[in-house]
């Protein structure tokens, strides 16, 4: 009996403690994984001191492999110049990537060139100690941060710097053209203030049921929303005070009651995305990042995209601010620390962060990070990007913040600022409720 | 006499370990493929994480001992207690709820039925079903305005969509919207296992308590119940354990894009994960498993006490 008792017991310790598992299961996976690979990176070590003619294989961490057009041409490229280095990719998703990548990394995976989603993420990185930092071999190699617009300054950390950025997405608005000659308006122009934008919305809104059509679209996403408020520069969403989100908030949740834009729950409930209201005509604008572009020109070939007829124009500016100021994310290339060939995988990361690499992301229809006169021309010379002038000036921006500042605490920030969101667009609380929420708890956070 | 006790040495030293010793070690021998995994996998990443609770690690730099510090930040932090409170709730929600159903559906199901093995697998397919099909469905279902739930209680009641329950999207109702997802998911499961328990019950006994007299209800009282004890604790262990781990559910009826919960949805599991593997806080987050642990333990052991007391 006493022995049925233990028995039950540590029975039901162990059901328990799958929670707790958890924590060094994944160290444990990685940590097997890095242990397997250890000896044919091994082998391979000596290749950094002479890193030229030596086989090399560089792992190269990203997500959505197979959604994302640039990589295959990007490694193509590279391996025509380099016949000795192999590129593979380890795919870690898309959901939840810079968290994976951190426990791959704390674990000991023999990752060697990272792909950096977000600026959380990226502090949180640095903080560990994952990241080579670079201004020397920048340095070296003449690399100049002025090529970047500002974004590498952006994302310094105590005067050093652990990522290139190869990609700068901006945010723009999507119209629907049809839609705006059905309701008789006029396109949007490349200069348009955020009430007018409001208005714009407004005009175009008509129907119901299934033929309802809504003059604008925001997605679930935070920075849809929340970051028309930082636009004038006044404000960032990592000082600690939000009073200055409630006008907004009210305009959005104005028109999210008057039927001009979906309801945020509905959307969030169905996990509706947002390229699938925009291909069926039911939204006339969409303001949405630059990434959109290309995935937009290829479903229109593949049929899958009934908005044909379509535009972009600049992001909706606050009165008195000039046009072109828009949200910004970068996408960043860095390397790992503890990587076996790290000369090697600091070249390659030269590479895709450099022009060469731009003229190859541009050629797919996504924004590089280097973005000259030749980049723009190249994308609005692709077959199926917008033939309007204004389509092709909406390309060029004067200022751009980034969405989520760097800071030594942006990724909890970030957490208790979307729990907000949620809660004001889904109504769950007031707007003064929402905003006194985050005041208290990032201050509290700051505090710290 | 002399020549047995010179015999005997002669014989021990062949065998150098005896039966019992040697059976024994077969029996390990059995054991130990099983037993090496588990204590690799989950033993050792036990007692790290018992160490963990009382560091400060970001899961790269070096660790800091901190001693009671991460228990003491937990006194104090209020999201915990959030996820806590919602844990509590949610479990007090679908246990009593999933019991009463699994055992319902048992007893109906052991009758002579039409069609009562269709029936069975009928009940029973929610929980072989996938987990992230099933929550889409479900979000559609009760989708705050397209969904048919909302369209049909307005049809009926009159009320304005807007002012109906947003279901998994409000903050009153989501809890309720997630109980009654998780009864459904589970309960046949558990109906399972009260039909093995129904099928274990001598049936002389049934027919003694009709001789008895007893009608319906008496025989279902005082046969059915207390025959069941050792299942029905059985099941309400393992529900109880299985709501404190409960992380899933949550995460694919109610995050987002971000796969994010919000205050009140949050559960333990999520604020573990988050607070590990998002904001890097390895030795707060074993602290938090520590008490969810214990909590789980302080449960199981009242309820063995029970068990002795009123099992059998």
């Amino acid at each position: 009996m006493n022995m049925k008792k233990v028995a039950g017991l540590t029975f039901a310790a162990v059901l328990t403690m799958s929670s707790l598992a958890g924590c060094g299961g994944n160290n444990n996976n990685a940590a097997d994984n890095a242990a397997t690979a250890a000896p044919a990176a091994a082998s391979n070590a000596s290749a950094s001191s002479e890193p030229s003619q030596e086989p090399v294989t560089l792992k190269w961490a990203l997500w959505d492999w197979e959604a994302t057009a640039y990589y295959k041409p990007l490694i193509e490229a590279y391996q025509k110049a380099h016949p000795n280095v192999t590129i593979e990719f380890v795919d870690l998703g898309s959901t939840d990537y810079m968290t994976m990548l951190s426990t791959q990394l704390s674990g000991g995976a023999d990752l060697d060139v990272l792909t950096i989603k977000d600026i959380p993420g990226y502090s949180n990185l640095v903080k560990q100690n994952h990241l080579e930092p670079l201004k020397g071999y920048m340095g070296d190699n003449s690399i100049d941060p002025a090529l970047y617009g500002g974004t590498v300054e952006q994302i310094e950390v105590d005067g050093e710097v652990y990522a290139l950025p190869f990609r700068s997405d901006f945010w723009v608005v999507y119209y629907n053209k049809d839609l705006f000659d059905k309701a008789g308006v006029e396109y949007p122009s490349n200069d348009m203030t955020i009430a007018q934008y409001d208005e714009l919305a407004r005009k175009l809104t008509s129907g119901s049921g299934a033929e309802k059509v809504y003059g604008a679209h925001y997605h679930t996403w935070r920075s849809a929303v929340q970051l028309f408020g930082i636009l004038d520069g006044k404000n960032t969403v990592v000082d600690g005070n939000y009073d200055f989100l409630k006008p907004t908030y009210e305009q959005i949740l104005k028109e999210q009651e008057d039927g001009i834009v979906m309801d945020y729950a509905t959307l969030k409930t169905s996990s509706t995305h947002y390229s699938g209201v925009f291909y069926n005509n039911s939204v006339a604008m969409m303001n949405m990042g630059s990434w959109f572009i290309a995935t937009q020109i290829e479903k229109v070939k593949s049929g899958e995209s009934q908005a044909t007829n379509w535009g972009i124009v600049k992001y909706p500016h606050p009165e008195g601010v000039e046009a072109g100021t828009t949200l910004g994310t970068i996408t960043s290339l860095a390397v790992n620390q503890k990587s076996e060939h790290k000369e090697a995988a600091l070249e390659f990361m030269k590479f895709v962060t450099g022009e060469e690499g731009a003229g190859v992301i541009a050629s797919t229809g996504t924004i590089p990070a280097i973005k000259n006169d030749a980049v723009i021309s190249s994308i609005a010379s692709i077959e199926g990007f917008p033939a309007d002038e204004n389509s092709k000036a909406a390309l060029t921006t004067v200022k751009t913040y980034l969405e989520m500042p760097m800071h030594e605490k942006s990724a909890d920030i970030e957490l208790i600022l979307n729990e907000a969101h949620d809660n004001i667009m889904t109504k769950n609380v007031t707007i003064d409720e929402g905003i006194k929420d985050m005041n208290t708890r990032v201050g509290q956070l700051l505090g710290n | 006499m002399q020549n047995e006790t010179a015999l005997r040495p002669k014989q021990t030293p062949k065998r150098l370990l005896s039966k019992g010793v040697r059976d024994h070690l077969v029996a390990y021998s059995f054991i130990a493929p099983n037993f090496i995994g588990f204590a690799i996998f989950t033993l050792v990443p036990m007692f790290f994480a018992f160490v963990l609770a009382f560091v400060k690690w970001d899961g790269a730099n070096p660790m800091e001992f901190i001693g009671f510090d991460n228990f003491a930040r937990l006194i104090k932090d209020t999201t915990f207690h959030k996820a806590l409170w919602n844990t509590i709730v949610y479990t007090v929600g679908v246990v009593p709820f999933t019991m009463a159903v699994a055992l319902a559906l048992a007893i109906l199901l052991n009758q002579q039925i039409i069609a009562r093995n269709f029936m069975r697998t009928v009940f029973f397919f929610p929980y072989v079903a996938s987990l992230v099909a099933v929550a889409a469905v479900w979000n559609f279902i009760f989708s705050p305005t397209m969904g048919p739930v909302n369209n049909i209680l307005h049809l009926i009641t009159g009320v304005p969509i807007e002012e109906l329950p947003r279901w998994a999207a409000d903050k009153q109702w989501a809890m309720f919207t997630v109980i009654l997802f998780t009864v459904w998911k589970n309960m046949g499961y558990y109906m399972v296992i009260y039909l093995a328990g129904l099928q274990g019950i001598n049936p002389e006994l049934y027919e003694a308590a009709e001789l008895d007299g007893a009608n319906a209800w008496r025989r279902f009282r005082n046969v059915t119940v207390p025959q069941l004890a050792p299942t029905t604790f059985f099941v309400l262990m393992i529900l109880i354990i299985n709501s404190f781990k409960v992380y899933d559910i949550f995460i694919n009826l109610f995050a987002g894009a971000d796969n994010q919960l919000n205050d009140s949805t949050r559960v333990m599991v999520y604020q573990i994960y988050n607070t590990a593997f998002r904001s890097l806080d390895y030795g707060y987050a074993s602290a938090m498993a520590i008490v969810l642990f214990l909590l789980v333990l302080g449960i199981t052991i009242v309820q063995f006490r029970g068990e002795k007391k009123y099992g059998q």
